[in-house]
């Protein structure tokens, strides 16, 4: 990622902390201001989603190619994955407090997150039980493959199939965008911007693991 | 409490960007790090 990349990411954000928060927001139900929770408490939980499913991925790769990089890229995008779904989680259990007058309900959305958190904290119990590198990868692996495939099923099937408090989806079950214009731009803005903080995060922690392979070697 | 509640909004807005702000330069500062080492 070059420079201009990252302060482009800079200004693009702030312009979009600046707009989420200052920007008029049109009446959605009976939230008013809660409303505005949406331009970061999705970004969070759609990047934990992309985060574990490249996991998944670079699970993959490494059993496919037995090169000790993948394990890194696979844990660290886990250890990313974890960190935006706590923060999804704890966003949205703010937002719960005012809303519905508990900061947690086990509602569908709050228990699927919750055990997709629980599966990436035994990932890491995991990879911290193993202490010969490559039974490790190999393990985790196979782990972040498994875990990876449950992602889907606890981000949008579960919530879908189970009666929830949790407001509609931006996609809804008929297929829809159901938002004010604006409202959507800024919000896809924030996905964006999410996205690229994942990516930046994402090569940084790549870098310093190759950096303490050059230096095992 | 008065001030609080009609500057809500800015409050926020304040603190988000400070967080923000914060959270890009210790990452520039990271990356520069690493790319020093890279190099060498």
């Amino acid at each position: 990622m070059s420079y201009v990349l990252k302060y482009f990411l800079f200004v693009w954000l702030t312009a979009v902390i600046i707009f989420a928060i200052a920007a008029p927001i049109p009446a959605v139900g009976d939230m008013g201001e809660r409303a505005r929770i949406l331009y970061f408490h999705v970004p969070a939980a759609w990047v934990s989603t992309v985060a574990f499913i490249m996991a998944l991925f670079y699970g993959a790769m490494y059993i496919k190619k037995r090169d000790i990089i993948y394990d890194h890229k696979a844990s660290s995008s886990a250890a990313l994955g974890l960190m935006f779904a706590v923060l999804a989680t704890i966003t949205g259990a703010i937002w719960a407090r005012f809303e519905w007058g508990a900061f947690w309900n086990w509602d569908p959305r709050q228990t699927s997150i919750f055990v997709l958190i629980l599966i990436y904290g035994a990932y890491f119990a995991l990879r911290s039980a193993v202490e010969s590198e490559e039974q490790r990868a190999k393990l985790s692996s196979v782990y972040s493959i498994l875990a990876g495939i449950t992602v889907p099923f606890f981000i949008f099937v579960f919530p879908r199939i189970v009666e929830s408090l949790h407001p509609d989806p931006i996609v809804n079950s008929s297929g829809k965008v159901k938002m004010n214009t604006n409202m959507l731009l800024i919000f896809l803005s924030s996905l964006a911007g999410f996205t690229g903080i994942y990516a930046w995060m994402m090569n940084l922690r790549v870098r310093i693991a190759k950096l303490k392979l050059r230096e095992g070697n | 409490m008065d001030f609080i509640w009609i500057n809500q909004t800015f409050i926020v807005l304040g603190i988000t960007l400070i967080l923000w702000i914060g959270l890009f330069f210790y990452m520039l500062s990271v990356d520069m790090k690493i790319k020093k080492i890279e190099k060498e």
